[in-house]
């Protein structure tokens, strides 16, 4: 493997603007709330930054996982929900798995992903965010998910057909979707889940709408 | 015996290789695998990203389903298998009011380790008309499937051994590796295109120095990542087999080359110098 092992550009630099904040916005009410809602038990997090070494994408990450844990002990909620953190993240749960104090690394960061989604703070990986929600849609239409439709849908979101284009990446989309449905794999059609109504009354209860 | 089935969406679009071979298996083994009829997605990783509450609700419906039929559930698709099991240890906490009356006591299993039981072993050695000797293999378990353990139940999270039994049992040569269960990237090369490449990079590099000629692997999304990032054509193309179709391959006297015509990195080539495959 070739990478780098630091990037200048992917190093967070010290910001002069953060010097002066040693305590977080509001005590230990963040940390309380993100323990209450997650079951980890964070404050047990002593900084051995196993975490951060067993993550496979932690080299694409601006606050690594094992600030982020200090983070959410200094309550500097902003700064977590802002970070690319969240969205790169892959759930694949090697932090949970290797952490000596057992706190739900993965957990806590889903959960933070899951407070941002929730919020009106624009996500700093604008593309995951929207796939995920593109996921959901297409989900909430049929009942199972088409990679066809999943992509169509995707590619139709605004800007991101623009940033292809721009790219130049999008002439090799269409080529590698044109051999997958001649090798068969891409199916333009398929059957609806007959479960469909049950899925979007599941959608709206969720939603907090009456039923 | 028989067994309810959750195939999961990918097996209707680009895992359909797997759906086939899969049937083909079981067929062989005499073991019905009945269809959930109304099976529904599980919600993947969009949905416990965005919202917690749909990570549940979702697999629940299918646990539903499947209670109404009265039969354990398989899962060939490790991350529909993850979110089954923590669906159903969320209904048994009852941290959530589900919508439908389920109760969370079937059994959810994981197709590979469901075929890695000793029972299933000694039948698959049985039914190995041909077997795959020669052939070079590393097992991919990818995370989903043995990771987090409290979930997925796997005790050797570190060193899964499933997927070398199997693959030992049709008689082909499995290769230890370290990368067994690293992440593949998953859904994240779509969106963000170089984080993906650079992870499935690393596991095909470290999988041809490890010696292997080919991976095994029993997750429909790594398939499609280790595979479709060789669509240039490389040097020396690695294929990425689905370990039910080795299976499919090893209880056959002939084999058939279109079998794996759905695959970027071509095995025909290979398995007919290897003879395995006429």
């Amino acid at each position: 493997m070739n990478t780098p092992v630091t990037d200048q550009k992917n190093v967070t630099q010290p910001n002069p603007a953060k010097k002066r904040k040693l305590i977080g916005d509001r005590g230990n009410y963040f940390l309380n709330r993100i323990q209450g809602e997650t079951g980890a038990n964070v404050s047990a997090c002593y900084q051995c930054e196993r975490c951060t070494n067993a993550c496979p994408v932690s080299y694409f990450m601006d606050i690594k996982p094992h600030q982020a844990m200090r983070y959410v002990q200094l309550g500097w909620r902003e700064d977590l929900l802002t970070s690319s953190t969240i969205w790169v993240c892959l759930s694949c749960e090697m932090c949970t798995t290797y952490c000596p104090n057992e706190v739900g690394v993965a957990e806590v960061i889903n959960h933070l992903r899951n407070i941002a989604a929730h919020s009106s703070i624009t996500p700093k990986e604008r593309n995951l965010a929207v796939f995920h929600q593109t996921f959901l849609e297409v989900l909430r239409k049929s009942g199972r998910v088409n990679e066809f439709r999943l992509m169509n849908a995707y590619y139709l979101k605004p800007n991101i057909l623009h940033e292809k284009i721009k790219s130049g990446s999008f002439k090799e989309e269409i080529l590698l979707g044109l051999t997958l449905f001649r090798k068969g794999r891409l199916k333009p059609f398929t059957a609806r889940s007959k479960a469909i109504k049950d899925i979007q009354k599941a959608y709206k209860q969720a939603r907090g709408e009456i039923v | 015996m028989k067994l309810s089935f959750y195939p999961g969406c990918s097996l209707e679009g680009m895992a359909v290789d797997y759906a086939r071979s899969i049937d083909a298996v079981f067929q062989a083994l005499d073991i019905d695998l009945i269809e959930i009829d109304d099976w529904s997605c599980c919600g993947a990783t969009a949905a416990h990203s965005l919202s917690e509450a749909m990570s549940v609700i979702l697999p629940a419906r299918n646990l539903y389903a499947a209670e109404q039929m009265g039969l354990d559930i398989v899962s060939c698709c490790a991350n529909c298998f993850n979110r089954l099991r923590f669906s159903q240890q969320m209904i048994q906490k009852r941290v959530l009011d589900i919508p439908w009356p389920v109760t969370g006591d079937l059994k959810v299993h994981d197709m590979t380790r469901f075929l890695a039981d000793p029972d299933m072993i000694k039948q698959i050695e049985k039914r190995v008309l041909k077997p795959l000797s020669g052939l070079k293999l590393v097992c991919y378990y990818g995370c989903q499937m043995v990771r987090p353990p409290r979930i997925t139940g796997y005790t050797d999270y570190e060193n899964p051994q499933t997927l070398d039994r199997i693959s030992t049992a049709t008689g082909a040569q499995v290769i230890d590796w370290s990368y067994k269960a690293t992440c593949c990237g998953a859904s994240i090369g779509i969106a963000r295109r170089e984080i993906g490449d650079s992870l499935t990079k690393r596991l095909l590099d470290k999988a041809r120095q490890a010696g292997a000629e080919a991976i095994v692997v029993s997750c429909p999304l790594c398939q499609s990542n280790l595979d479709m990032i060789q669509k240039d054509g490389l040097e020396r193309p690695i294929p990425i087999f689905y370990f039910t179709e080795l299976l499919r391959l090893s209880f056959s006297d002939r084999g058939n080359p279109r079998w794996f015509k759905t695959h970027f990195a071509n095995p025909v080539p290979l398995l007919k110098a290897k003879r395995l495959l006429r």
